[in-house]
């Protein structure tokens, strides 16, 4: 048992990382995960770590890469505009297999959007930036998951080498709950013998380079396709009350808190209602969905505070076999950034499809 | 009387002539048209003699074709 | 009569051939910066960082650890390693003008305002050398580019950079110096100013940049010899050669 403190989801972030064995944090201000800036910025020089603010998104995501690429764990976090920025460099994460965590603790977009929650990252989380890659995806919706989703991100970055990406949203972020400080260990990595750690005289020299110079091109591709289908084995959901359900909830983040209490509240009066939550959104839970919609009757309901993201993905899963339907961002009870999708909303869209 | 001596790798050379242009003791030229596999105008060691082997031509060189070699000199017997 | 090798490839070169083309400024630097690596016992505890163009090539040939990403992030990779490496390793950066003080002068000048204990080499050559010649913060009034055809017009395009004087300024910068690659007594001065700023990275001093001015013959649309005769009659009156600041706190 770890030791048990209350914090946010940001500072989950922080102690994430440490648990991890990442003493190294590359970041910039921005709302709303300035907390997670201002964690490490005290607690890093504590621990013998180094935090370094940079001078733009872009930088620390560079900052980043020279990092990790050097065998040591780094991390950054960031939200909406700085993800954007950070896209170029992380697309040369992916070329150069060099990897890397990055939290992104969404608010709303597109361009500046607002400093509040929301879900509009998805399909950049998922797609990545240019090129075409894959990344690992994680979807934390409490502030323990957090915690334990930014461990998992280092142990499958490395095991794949492939970038580690935490998607939480704001108010995943600024909520406080019960943690669990604990080291979560999940299996053996293989040695780093790609790292640039400087010769010594004892082994011939490494180049880490971003694009196709040293391999061809369709070499290269072809690796990673291979790598990809590997990491299909990795996917991860909750499924509550799936298995009877007429109606299943999908929905990741906040609104998954939300649906929960929407499972509860139509059970009591008689709905057959379940909610399939993703915990990796890359590799996305297809198969689960496919073989649910197989089931006669079966209705699926996309909760998500966007203009229909992870629906592109529900839809690919269930291939026609089953209707699926959105709830989204123009469903939150206020017409402000601080509007949310709230369960009596929610609900009320259940009896209208059921 | 040469005291040093330099080879120039062909397929390494690019014919950019630096090693004419700085020799302190003008004794690298290109000699006719020779031209190597790679269709480089490539130079030699056109007057050997006059060679000091003082490696100028060697780190001028942007394209790591050339070595250069000094002449052990014969003690002065007493 | 027996004789001895005085020079051949560098410890810390690869001889990839055909990356550079004739007479490239870039190739001269390159060895300098193996012999310096070499005579100063450096090559193996070095994480080099390589520039997005043709100084990227030079980075193929150096024998040692290296990594780049993309263009202009060099001194922020290199902050990368250096920390999270607890300062061990010595880092230096090998860029291109663009490269170092167009899309990557938030990196450079920041690198050099947190006093990172890194080295930064640009070279200039007066334009973009991968992409065929297009006009670099460091082009010349009049010169002709792809992008400036009619030639630089300081109304329409700006006024050419000075990165060493530009990286003097900030206070985190502990030397900054400009040398030539247009002759023997240039690069000799050169290696010299090289090794100073190697040397206040080793003296943990802070910040070290040096500028180098090497020629683009392809892109010049000159010959190797007439490429190096204008860096002397033409490069040099805009950029004057010496050293702009060289400063110890420590001693």
């Amino acid at each position: 048992m770890g030791e048990r403190i209350w914090a946010n989801g940001n500072q989950a972030v922080g102690w994430g990382a440490v648990s991890a064995g990442c003493l190294h944090f590359f970041g910039y201000p921005i709302t709303p995960q300035n907390e997670v800036t201002e964690w490490f910025a005290s607690e890093l020089p504590k621990r013998g770590g180094s935090f370094c603010q940079g001078e733009s998104e872009w930088s620390v995501a560079a900052m980043l890469f020279g990092c990790s690429g050097a065998g040591v764990r780094a991390i950054t976090s960031t939200s909406g505009p700085g993800w954007g920025l950070m896209q170029e460099v992380l697309s040369g994460f992916a070329a150069a297999e060099v990897p890397g965590v990055i939290v992104n603790i969404q608010r709303g977009g597109p361009g500046q959007g607002t400093t509040l929650h929301a879900q509009t990252d998805y399909l950049s989380a998922t797609r990545g930036g240019h090129g075409g890659y894959k990344s690992i995806v994680l979807a934390p919706n409490s502030v323990q998951e957090i915690c334990d989703f930014v461990q998992l991100a280092f142990y499958l970055s490395e095991k794949y080498r492939v970038l580690g990406i935490v998607l939480a949203d704001a108010i995943i972020g600024q909520m406080a709950e019960p943690l669990e400080i604990k080291t979560r260990d999940f299996g053996p990595l293989p040695e780093k013998t790609w790292a640039t750690t400087t010769m010594q005289g004892k082994r011939p020299l490494r180049q880490i380079m971003p694009g196709w110079v040293i391999k061809p091109y369709v070499t290269g591709m072809a690796e990673f396709q291979k790598k990809y289908e590997k990491m299909q084995s990795e996917v991860k959901y909750e499924a509550i009350q799936v298995d009877d359900a007429e109606l299943v909830l999908v929905a990741f983040g906040y609104p998954s808190r939300v649906c929960m209490d929407v499972v509860e509240m139509a059970r009591e009066e008689g709905l057959k209602v379940g909610l399939l939550r993703p915990l990796t959104l890359w590799p996305f839970p297809a198969e689960v969905l496919h073989k649910k919609a197989s089931q006669k009757g079966v209705k699926f309901l996309v909760v998500e505070d966007n203009l229909g993201q992870m629906i592109d993905d529900v839809n690919l899963a269930v291939l026609g076999k089953a209707p699926v339907h959105h709830l989204g961002v123009t469903a939150r009870h206020l017409p402000t950034g601080s509007g949310m999708i709230l369960p009596a909303r929610v609900l009320e869209e259940v009896k209208k499809l059921i | 009387m040469a005291k040093g001596e330099i080879t120039i790798n062909e397929m390494m050379c690019q014919g950019c002539g630096f090693c004419v242009q700085y020799c302190p003791s003008n004794c690298v030229a290109f000699v006719g048209e020779k031209m190597s596999a790679r269709g480089y105008l490539v130079p030699t060691l056109a007057k050997p003699e006059d060679c000091t082997g003082c490696a100028i031509c060697g780190w001028m060189c942007p394209h790591m074709a050339i070595e250069v070699y000094k002449f052990q000199q014969e003690p002065v017997k007493k | 009569m027996n004789k001895e090798k005085v020079y051949s490839l560098p410890k810390y070169r690869i001889a990839y051939p055909g990356l550079l083309c004739p007479g490239c400024g870039h190739g001269i630097m390159a060895n300098l910066m193996a012999i310096v690596l070499e005579e100063m016992d450096l090559g193996e505890k070095t994480v080099h960082v390589g520039g997005m163009g043709c100084t990227g090539y030079v980075t193929f040939t150096l024998k040692v650890d290296s990594t780049s990403v993309t263009h202009g992030t060099g001194p922020a990779i290199a902050t990368g390693i250096k920390r999270g490496l607890n300062g061990k390793p010595f880092v230096f950066t090998y860029q291109g003008d663009g490269d170092a003080i167009a899309i990557g002068a938030g990196a450079l000048v920041n690198a050099a305002a947190r006093g990172e204990k890194i080295t930064v080499i640009m070279a200039n050559n007066a334009n973009y050398g991968t992409t065929g010649g297009q006009m670099a913060p460091t082009t010349l009034i009049g010169q002709k580019t792809t992008t400036t055809p009619l030639g630089r017009d300081p109304e329409l395009h700006g006024y050419p950079q000075r990165a060493a004087e530009l990286i003097a300024q900030i206070e985190g910068t502990c030397y900054s110096a400009r040398g030539s690659t247009h002759n023997p007594a240039n690069v000799t001065k050169t290696k010299k100013m090289l090794k100073a700023a190697f040397q206040k990275q080793l003296d943990g001093e802070g910040f070290s940049f040096l500028e180098v001015l090497t020629a683009c013959p392809t892109d010049w649309k000159k010959t190797p010899a007439e490429s190096q005769k204008w860096i002397e009659e033409v490069m040099m009156p805009v950029y004057p050669l010496g050293e702009f600041k060289n400063i110890s706190r420590k001693k």
